[in-house]
């Protein structure tokens, strides 16, 4: 103990990756009872699964990976023994991040990295309409979800343009910053800043002039901000949950003041529920240790984005990086105290998709199986083991967290680093229909050259999780 | 102090340190690997809340993680109050409104039943194969 500043950072990501991606689901470990199942290989980045009236499987791919890696988003149907079917690709602007079934149709939430994020409706024949778009998600997190409630309205997550409200170099390492350099985050509702400004290099300057800029909070890079400046209030703010009608009418925004809301499903007693990725310790703000988030989504609430890591504020030393100071607010008021989140995962553990088991012969009822797709470091943070890559359960009543399923060996981590055929980065997990089985969706190997991430086209899978016949 | 008395001090605190700082057997408790956790013990039951509360997210089941493992670490109790409460290197200290003296006991507990649940069936079936 007491190592952590000795130490290199050691990621799961921070390894070496020659294809062909083993699978044996033997290598993946499970409570007694339950057996592995390989469903699908060879997928290029999936992030989402869902399932028509008859029960087939649906995946995504994404199209879009960090590290800048652009391929066509497409939906797949699944086939027993064969390659999958192509329902529906769009020609770019991926990620598409996860799709959900509901009345005969596919809705998915498209990112939008190059043109804005988009709500996408699939019909059974492939066919692509547009609820709405336009949706402010081409910076470091984008659109989220969906999922439709008990009221029968859609549900999406809008994630954050920055990692803590203030544009930075590290917007230039994730890709965006050239592209959309009058790109910054949105609030949900009027604010006041304390007119805090962040000194970084001018990282759009030409002719590889070095200089340095001010940058405030919820403004462009290079523009700074004056105490009591008030910043207006947008409907679709970062870091939200909007709420879109599928019979006609407004969206309007659920809550807001979340980081990167990324899983979003309904509780068996119809609560809604999310999976927020956490700070990082980069860029102009960094803050340190943040955990990522399981919450209870309260509506018309402020969840705490930028000022708080769910109910602790980053006044608190907790959050400083080794040898600097605490983050400290950027509001000078907040709207409300933030609710408290369910449970705090693991550091850096990108804790994505997840539902909610509801059948007996499964087990865990009302317990949540969360995706956690792994660390990004070391651009996200030193971590001194690999944190996720595996899928949690998380007792909603209590927060206490068990792991699912994980990969053997004497040391967690994706099957590319600690050897073997299994996991590798679990992005969503749903289970199916009659709720006896868990998919999980593996996006596949995504490795860390440096701060610079590596992914491998090809190497998504999708796993299946039962439980053994008359096991207990 | 005496030059020798101040040698013997620095050799102990060294010998300390790399005993904390070294693993003794795999620090894997997840449950899949090793079975569920037996917790009869109210306390145990306690620790595990305060476990999830504040410690889970930086050591995940008291694996490694942003932070170092607990699981394979021999520290005696008093030890793991003092950093829980002064901090030590990048983890913070916890004050008595944080965690009660209560809950550290509790915690204490728990670490220790978490810590002896390594000798497990799927420890012993990765050493046969």
């Amino acid at each position: 103990m007491g190592c952590y500043a000795l130490r290199s950072s050691s990621g799961g990501g921070q390894t070496d990756f020659s294809p062909p991606r083993r699978i044996n689901p033997a290598d993946v470990a499970v409570p007694e009872g339950y057996r592995v199942e390989i469903v699908a290989t060879n997928l290029t980045y999936p992030t989402g699964i869902a399932f028509n009236d008859r029960g087939r499987a649906f995946v995504t791919e994404s199209g879009y990976s960090y590290g800048e890696d652009w391929t066509k988003p497409r939906l797949l149907r699944l086939n027993q023994g064969g390659p999958p079917t192509v329902v529906a690709e769009s020609p770019r602007d991926g990620p598409w991040n996860g799709v959900f079934f509901h009345a005969g149709y596919f809705y998915i939430a498209e990112g939008g990295v190059l043109d804005g994020g988009r709500i996408l409706r699939v019909d059974p024949d492939g066919k692509i309409s547009v609820l709405i778009d336009g949706l402010p998600s081409v910076g470091d997190h984008h659109t989220n979800g969906p999922v439709v409630g008990p009221d029968g309205h859609l549900y999406f997550g809008l994630g954050t343009a920055t990692n803590s409200g203030v544009v930075g170099p590290d917007n230039k390492r994730m890709g965006w910053l050239p592209r959309w350099p009058a790109f910054h985050d949105l609030p949900g509702e009027d604010i006041i800043l304390r007119g805090r400004n962040f000194e970084s290099e001018d990282v759009t300057a030409e002719n590889g002039r070095r200089q340095s800029v001010r940058t405030g909070a919820f403004s462009p890079f290079g523009e700074s901000t004056a105490s009591g400046q008030r910043i207006q209030g947008s409907l679709m703010a970062s870091g939200s949950i909007i709420r879109l009608p599928l019979n006609g009418g407004e969206p309007e925004q659920v809550a807001w003041g979340f980081r990167n809301p990324f899983g979003l499903a309904f509780s068996p007693d119809g609560r809604l529920y999310i999976t927020e990725n956490s700070y990082d310790n980069r860029g102009s703000r960094p803050v340190w240790g943040a955990a990522d988030l399981f919450r209870r989504v309260e509506e018309g609430q402020w969840h705490g984005w930028p000022d708080f890591s769910g109910d602790r504020p980053l006044t608190d030393s907790f959050f400083s990086p080794p040898g600097g100071e605490p983050p400290g607010f950027l509001l000078a008021e907040h709207p409300n105290d933030p609710p408290p989140p369910v449970a705090r995962l693991g550091v850096h553990s990108s804790s994505n998709g997840f539902d909610f088991s509801t059948s007996e012969e499964f087990g865990y009822v009302g317990q949540a199986f969360i995706a956690q797709w792994g660390d990004m470091a070391p651009a996200v943070n030193k971590v001194l083991h690999p944190v996720g890559y595996k899928v949690i359960r998380v007792d909603v009543a209590s927060g206490e967290v068990t792991d699912f399923a994980v990969n053997r060996g004497p040391k967690n981590g994706p099957a590319s680093l600690i050897g073997g055929g299994g996991l590798e980065r679990p992005i969503a997990a749903r289970f199916s229909p009659d709720g006896r089985a868990l998919y999980v969706v593996d996006f596949g190997v995504l490795t860390m050259d440096g701060s610079t991430p590596r992914p491998r086209r090809g190497t998504g899978a999708v796993w299946r999780i039962v439980r053994e016949e008359g096991r207990p | 102090m005496s030059k020798a008395m101040s040698a013997l001090s620095i050799c102990a605190a060294t010998a300390c340190i790399l005993l904390l700082m070294s693993g003794c057997g795999s620090a894997r408790r997840s449950e899949p690997l090793t079975g569920p956790m037996r917790m009869e013990e109210p306390s145990v039951i306690q620790g595990r809340q305060v476990f999830s509360m504040h410690c889970h997210q930086c050591h995940p089941g008291g694996e490694g993680g942003l932070g170092p493992a607990l699981n394979n670490k021999p520290l005696p109790g008093f030890l793991v109050r003092l950093q829980v409460r002064q901090g030590l290197g990048a983890m913070p200290g916890f004050s008595k409104e944080e965690i009660s003296e209560k809950e550290m006991d509790d915690l204490i507990s728990y670490l220790n039943a978490l810590r002896r649940h390594g000798s497990t069936k799927e420890q012993r079936r990765e050493k046969t194969v």
